[in-house]
């Protein structure tokens, strides 16, 4: 038998291709080999390789309850996902992982969770509000407040919907309309704490680094404490497996620590999240 | 890794005749390429040699490009991509690296550590493996030599440990296949360890505390003072026997039928590098040149220690003998040291 190897990819064929917006689709995945699985935990990702072009980290935003099917929702940010974007349903790229540490969905049962997500930040945090969804009971109140720029990049409508009638509080907000016809909220998501009247235990976040700069405010006067925020951070996580060296923050690796941190463990370290 | 020395079995020496040194190289050279260094320039490289006297030791302090070559190539080929599957084409083959200088048997140390710990890295562990270490003492230390203040001037974790005398060396059996090297006419076994060179050093690191003294000099200015003279070239961490760090490409090749194969390698990168930490959509998170230095220095003297016990700086000195501007690892520890006692 040979040997393991973590930088070789399984093969997987994409199924279906759904286009969310303009510059972010999800791509519906199968694992070739029947054998394979991917089991996950809400917040860990993969490297996806488009084969010629590189590999690049990307949250998986299925729900953790599939084993064998799996979607990535990706942004057009770069030349693998612009490679990414080109391909059609059959098309092969690689798939190494699930990499990096998860929500730690059970420490937070009984609790009331504010779930707050910006941009294309929505696809990681979609397994957390399916997990909890799925065990809807084990949780206090939850929100999920998402914020874009525009109506044209709100994705996940229909799971939206979906969310707000399992139980979920789903605001959705833009920071201008657009002049497009939208029935969400405008502005940005920080003053929707308070409009929306959120009182939360536990603030869960990914979004870009000037959003979870402004939102930890917003968390602090809701006086949720940094034990209790958590952050999905993205760096170049090329290897995924803490050999490579492009992700670090300090001393730690967000693909081997992270990519979920907790704010008190990132207030140890040397280097800052922002500045 | 490759060193499976027994701690509680008694250390077995032995010594070599130069005459008889020349046999055994030769010995050597049907089984594995080996690399020893060659003097070449102003610089000392390894190079394949075929008899002992292609090696060229003259006045030998240490190789400028340390070992981690040979463990961890620089553009490896890692896999190709053809017909819907992946196949490993990484080649390993028998080597022995003669002349490994005490520093740099603990850098491997180091490298054996970030590969292999967690998740294993195949290609090194393979390389490692098929890797013979034969270490060789320092007569005397280098200009920019530091191990001695760093707890690294003993090498470890080699096959063989030769040691220079009149006539021959002195050779100390570290592993196993050390073992089995010496097990012949050439080798005679002697009861004592090898009188080791008094080794005078003209640059020290103080580690007494470094963690603390490291973690309190974070946000101070005198890394803006190092920055400005950092030109971001990389030489430093181009010959640092510790950095690992790299890039995963994928080259597309045409063949014959249209069909394309993929190779998929990878090369060293460096954090002094400023795209080292570009994210998709095109942020960088360590914009600055003064973190980017300070990444470089709190990786060899702190986050190291944190994460795999033992520092990353091993005193060889090349980063401060490569850098033209004259940045000196061991002058920002001592700058280090001096902010943290004024905080005092």
């Amino acid at each position: 038998m040979r040997a393991k190897n973590d930088f070789e990819p399984k093969i997987a064929e994409i199924t279906a291709v759904k286009k969310e917006c303009s510059d972010i689709y999800t791509f519906s995945c199968r694992l070739r080999n029947k054998k394979d699985k991917i089991e996950f935990q809400p917040g860990q990702f993969v490297e996806v390789a488009v084969f010629g072009v590189g590999e690049v980290p990307i949250s998986i935003s299925s729900s953790p309850l599939e084993k064998h099917n799996f979607d990535v929702t990706v942004k057009k940010a770069g030349s693998v996902t612009e490679a990414l974007f080109k391909m059609k349903k059959g098309g092969l790229i690689g798939i190494r992982g699930p990499y990096g540490n998860w929500y730690p969905m059970d420490s937070f049962k009984g609790r009331n969770i504010v779930v707050v997500a910006g941009g294309v930040g929505i696809a990681p945090l979609s397994p957390v509000v399916e997990h909890i969804i799925a065990h809807r009971q084990e949780y206090g109140k939850v929100w999920l407040l998402y914020g874009t720029h525009c109506p044209e990049n709100a994705i996940f409508n229909a799971r939206m919907n979906r969310w707000s009638k399992n139980g979920i509080e789903s605001i959705a907000t833009v920071t201008k309309t657009c002049d497009m016809k939208w029935n969400g909220e405008v502005g940005h998501v920080e003053p929707m704490f308070e409009k929306h009247g959120i009182k939360a235990d536990v603030a869960i976040c990914c979004g870009p680094p000037r959003m979870l700069k402004d939102i930890y405010v917003e968390f602090n006067k809701m006086g949720i404490k940094d034990g209790d925020i958590y952050f999905s951070l993205e760096r170049m996580m090329q290897c995924g497996i803490g050999k490579c060296g492009h992700c670090n923050i300090g001393r730690k690796y967000v693909c081997m620590d992270g990519p979920v941190f907790r704010k008190d463990e990132l207030n140890e370290l040397t280097e800052k999240i922002w500045k | 890794m490759a060193a499976t020395h027994d701690m509680n079995e008694k250390p077995a020496f032995y010594t070599i005749k130069k005459a008889d040194f020349g046999k055994f190289f030769e010995s050597l050279t049907r089984k594995y390429k080996v690399f020893a260094p060659v003097e070449a320039g102003d610089e000392h490289n390894f190079r394949q040699v075929k008899t002992v006297s292609e090696m060229k030791l003259g006045n030998y302090v240490n190789v400028e490009f340390p070992p981690k070559k040979f463990l961890h190539p620089n553009g490896l080929l890692m896999m190709e991509f053809a017909g819907s599957r992946v196949r490993q084409r990484a080649k390993t083959g028998k080597i022995a690296l003669f002349g490994v200088r005490p520093c740099d048997t603990h850098a491997l140390d180091v490298l054996d550590r970030v590969m292999t710990d967690g998740y294993v890295d195949a290609y090194y562990k393979k390389a490692r493996g098929s890797t013979l270490i034969l270490a060789l003492n320092c007569k005397s230390a280098g200009d920019e030599c530091f191990c001695g203040s760093m707890g690294t001037d003993k090498a470890i974790g080699f096959d063989l440990l030769f040691t220079e005398t009149g006539n021959g060396f002195h050779v100390e059996v570290g592993s196993e296949k050390g073992h089995s090297l010496v097990n012949n006419k050439l080798f005679r076994k002697t009861g004592s360890p090898a009188a080791k060179a008094k080794l005078v050093f003209r640059k020290q690191i103080n580690t007494e505390n470094l963690e603390e003294v490291m973690r309190s000099s974070f946000s101070s200015e005198f890394w803006d003072e190092t920055a400005k003279r950092c030109l971001s070239c990389a030489s430093c961490t181009s010959v640092c026997p510790t950095c690992y760090c790299f890039d995963v490409h994928h080259d597309a090749e045409p063949s014959e039928k249209g069909i394309e194969k993929v190779n998929i390698s990878r090369t060293w990168n460096y954090c002094m590098l400023q795209p080292f930490t570009r994210v998709a959509g095109g942020e960088v998170t360590r914009e600055s040149r003064t973190e980017r230095v300070k990444q470089f220095f709190y990786h060899k003297l702190l986050y190291g220690k944190e994460n795999q016990g033992k520092l990353h700086c091993v005193g060889c000195g090349r980063c401060i003998r490569e850098c033209m501007t004259k940045i000196d690892i061991t002058e920002e520890a001592a700058k280090a040291r001096s902010e943290y006692e004024s905080k005092k």
